[in-house]
C-alpha cells in the first residue's frame, strides 16, 4: 500500500462537481507537482486531503490509516491523528498577524504538542536559519515582504514535524522577483525526507524538482507521469493545450 | 468669582464625579465580556439561542437607553406580584441597565470584528492542530480586540457622557450637583465646571485606549 492513497474522491459545491473521480497515490518522500488550469479543483483536492473541505465520496488513506473510507469519515480523534502528520502552506500565507515570527512558529508546538520551551525555541531558531530569516525572529508579519512571509509560513509548518507537506500555489501571490527565495527553500526541502504535494504554476519548479507531475482539468486527473513525460511527451490533447505544445 | 466659591461648588461635583467614574468602570468591566458572550450566542449554531439574542440586541439598540433605565428603576417595581422584589438600589439598578444596554452595543461591535478576520486564520490554526477553543483564545479573540479597539474607544467615550443619564433616575452624580448649584446660585459657572470635568475624564479614557492601541499595534 502506498504512503498516501486517494480513491474515487468526489466533491461538489452545490451543483458544481469540483472533484469528479480522483485516484492517485504518493510514495513516501516523493515530491509530486499538481498542475492544471484555474478552477480545475487543485486547491479543493489538497484541502480535502487535510480535512479543510468535506468530501462527498471516495477514500483517503495516509500511512495505512483511513481518514475517509468509501465516503465515510473516521471519528474526530482519528482524523486529527492523521492530519497531524500533514502540514499545509497556503497561497496567502495566513500568518498570525498579532504574533511575532518566533511566536508564529512556537505557538502550535507549545500548546498543541505541549513541548518543552527550550526544545521549541531551539527548533524555531534552527528553522528560521534554514529559511534564511534568523534576523526576523522578533518581527511582526506585517513588516515582512511576501517572500519572507511565505518562508516563515513554511518554517511554521515544519515546526510540527510533518511527514507530508501540502503547498497550494505558494508563490502565486508573490511579486516575480520574490518567488525565487521561496522556491529555493522548497527545493532544499525536496531533498529531505519529507513527502511533498505542490500545486503550482511554476513549470520550471515542477520540471526540476518534482518526481512526478499530475495534470488536472475540470475535476479530473487527466494525466500523470514523470516531468519528462508530461512536459516533453504529453499524451493527452488537454495537457498539450495547457502546456502550449502543438 | 472667588476661590472659596469655586471650592464650594466643586467639592460636591467632584463627589458626584466619583459616582460617574464608578459607573463607568462597572459598565466597562461587565459589559465587554457580556457583549462578547452575546456575540458568541449570536453565532451559535443553536438557532433559538441565536434568534433570541439577536432579538435582545435589536431591542436594546433600538430603544432609548433612558427608557430602559426608567423601566428598570421605576418600571419593574410596578409589576404585579413580583414587583415588590424588584425594588433595587437605584444606582445598582442603573448599573444593570447600563451593562445590559452597552453589552448589546459591544456585541454588535465584536460581531463586526469577527467578520473582519480572514477565514485563512481559522484554517491555518486548524492545520496546525489547534482545537476550537485554542483557535478562539489564541488567534481570533486577540485579533478581534485589535480590530475593534478604535470602535470600543468611541463607545467608551460615549459611555462617559451617557453616565449623565443617572440624573434622570435620581442618582446624584456630577451633573446633578452642577444643576443644584446652578439653581441655588443663579449662575452658569457650575455647568462650565461640569463640562470641564467630563472633558478631563474623556481625555483620560481616550489616552488610555490610545496607549492600548499603540501597545497592540503589531507592525
Ligand atoms: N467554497 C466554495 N464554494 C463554492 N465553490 C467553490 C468553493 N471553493 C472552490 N469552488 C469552486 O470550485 C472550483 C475549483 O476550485 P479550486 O479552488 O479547487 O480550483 P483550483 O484548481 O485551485 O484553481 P486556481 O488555480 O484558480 O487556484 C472552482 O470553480 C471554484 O469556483
Ligand atoms: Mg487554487
Amino acid at each position: 500500500m502506498a504512503f498516501i492513497e486517494v480513491h474515487s474522491l468526489k466533491k461538489s459545491f452545490g451543483n458544481l462537481e469540483v472533484l469528479k473521480n480522483i485516484n492517485f497515490q504518493v510514495d513516501k518522500n516523493e515530491v509530486v507537482a499538481i498542475i492544471g488550469p484555474s478552477g480545475s479543483g487543485k486547491s479543493t483536492l489538497l484541502r480535502t486531503m487535510i480535512n479543510l473541505e468535506t468530501a462527498d465520496g471516495g477514500s483517503v488513506c495516509v500511512d495505512g490509516e483511513y481518514l475517509l473510507k468509501d465516503g465515510v469519515y473516521e471519528k474526530g480523534p482519528v482524523i486529527k491523528n492523521i492530519t497531524a502528520k500533514m502540514g499545509m502552506v497556503f497561497q496567502h500565507f495566513h500568518l498570525f498577524p498579532h504574533l511575532t515570527v518566533k511566536q508564529n512558529l512556537e505557538l502550535a508546538p507549545r500548546i498543541v504538542k505541549k513541548e518543552e520551551r527550550n526544545a521549541v525555541e531551539k527548533r524555531s531558531a534552527e528553522l528560521l536559519a534554514k529559511v534564511g530569516l534568523a534576523d526576523k525572529a522578533d518581527a511582526y508579519p506585517g513588516n515582512l515582504s511576501g517572500g519572507q512571509k511565505q518562508r516563515v509560513a513554511i518554517a511554521r509548518s515544519l515546526m510540527m514535524n510533518p511527514e507530508i507537506l501540502l503547498f497550494d500555489e505558494p508563490t502565486s501571490a508573490l511579486d516575480p522577483e520574490l518567488t525565487g527565495e521561496v522556491l529555493k527553500v522548497m527545493k532544499k526541502l525536496a531533498h529531505e525526507s519529507i513527502t511533498m504535494i505542490v500545486v503550482t504554476h511554476e513549470m520550471d519548479f515542477a520540471r526540476d524538482v518534482a518526481d512526478r507531475v499530475i495534470f488536472m482539468d475540470k475535476g479530473e486527473i487527466v494525466e500523470t507521469g514523470t516531468p519528462e513525460q508530461i512536459f516533453n511527451n504529453p499524451q493527452h490533447e488537454r495537457t498539450r493545450a495547457f502546456l502550449n505544445i502543438r | 468669582m472667588s476661590f472659596d466659591y469655586i471650592n464650594l461648588i466643586l467639592r460636591p461635583m467632584l463627589e458626584g464625579a466619583k459616582v460617574t467614574v464608578l459607573l463607568f468602570f462597572i459598565v466597562i468591566v461587565f459589559s465587554i465580556p457580556l457583549g462578547f458572550i452575546l456575540t458568541l450566542a449570536v453565532r451559535s449554531r443553536f438557532k433559538p439561542l441565536s434568534l433570541l439574542v439577536r432579538g435582545y440586541i435589536y431591542v436594546m439598540r433600538g430603544t432609548p437607553l433612558l427608557l430602559q433605565l426608567l423601566f428598570i428603576v421605576f418600571g419593574l417595581p410596578l409589576i404585579p406580584v413580583i414587583g415588590d422584589y424588584l425594588v433595587l438600589d437605584r444606582f445598582f439598578a442603573a448599573c444593570i441597565g447600563f451593562v445590559l444596554n452597552y453589552a448589546a452595543y459591544f456585541a454588535e461591535i465584536f460581531r463586526g470584528g469577527l467578520l473582519a478576520i480572514d477565514r485563512g486564520q481559522y484554517e491555518a490554526a486548524q492545520v496546525l492542530g489547534l482545537n476550537k477553543f485554542q483557535t478562539m483564545t489564541r488567534i481570533i479573540i486577540p485579533q478581534m480586540f485589535r480590530v475593534t479597539l478604535p470602535t470600543v474607544t468611541n463607545e467608551a467615550v460615549t459611555l462617559v457622557k451617557d453616565t449623565a443619564l443617572l440624573y434622570a433616575v435620581a442618582v446624584p452624580e456630577l451633573l446633578h450637583y452642577a444643576q443644584t448649584a446652578v439653581n441655588r446660585d443663579f449662575t452658569i459657572v457650575p455647568f462650565f465646571f461640569a463640562g470641564l470635568i467630563y472633558l478631563v475624564i474623556t481625555l483620560i479614557v481616550t489616552m488610555f485606549f490610545r496607549k492600548l492601541e499603540q501597545k497592540y499595534h503589531y507592525e
